[in-house]
């Protein structure tokens, strides 16, 4: 489940903007915990993907390991994925 | 307990589906703070031969080399059974990849009643 809507995540800034398409699993998983690793708990993280199945993947992935998945942004050919780091 | 899984493989470059979706598995959950262990048997051996993965590439999927490469980075550790090595002639101490350990039964049981869960490929 989403944690804000479309509108909400728009106005966000992403401390870290990780492109990571045209990788494929689980290598955006993996560009994400990277990621997750120069930012300060409480920033948010915003990951690229063309791989749709990675939304779901990293949704997982944040709950499994204590982030907070705020939600996905689909733009022209991939998804625009929010986690706010939360240890 | 800390969680743990165990991945078996025993294919190679015979079915690279098989050789690469437990790397998947075994990268992804290490990114997820699990432990994870790949155990490598019969023909599965073949893939920790230096320079042999590099030729697997399962469609859909990174190149096995790219995932060993990032298990590796992430601590991973591969097991491997002793009694395939020595009937496929590879040699021990040059060929296989550096962080493959040659191992024998016992060494599998405990791995595998220690883990959460294992799958075997």
């Amino acid at each position: 489940m989403c944690a804000m809507d479309v509108a909400e995540l728009g106005t966000l800034t992403a401390a870290e903007v990780i492109d990571a398409r045209g990788a494929a699993c689980p290598g955006p998983l993996l560009e994400a915990r990277k990621g997750m690793g120069k930012v300060a708990i409480g920033d948010v993280i915003e990951v690229w993907s063309s791989d749709p199945v990675t939304k779901t993947d990293i949704g997982a992935w944040a709950g499994k390991v204590g982030h907070e998945f705020l939600g996905v942004i689909e733009d022209d050919g991939y998804d625009r994925v929010f986690i706010r780091r939360g240890k | 307990m800390a969680e743990k899984l165990m991945f078996m493989i025993t294919h190679g470059l015979d079915h690279p589906e098989h050789a690469t979706i437990p790397f998947v598995m075994a990268v992804a959950a290490l990114a997820s703070d699990v432990e994870a262990v790949i155990g490598l048997q019969a023909d599965g051996v073949e893939i920790a031969v230096k320079g042999r993965a590099d030729s697997v590439a399962a469609e859909g999927f990174p190149p096995l080399s790219k995932l060993m490469n990032d298990y590796k980075e992430l601590g991973g550790k591969i097991l491997i059974c002793g009694p395939c090595v020595k009937s496929r002639q590879i040699d021990p101490e040059t060929q296989l990849v550096e962080n493959a350990e040659v191992v024998a039964a016992a060494r599998f049981v405990v791995e595998l009643t220690s883990a959460t869960n294992a799958l075997s490929y």
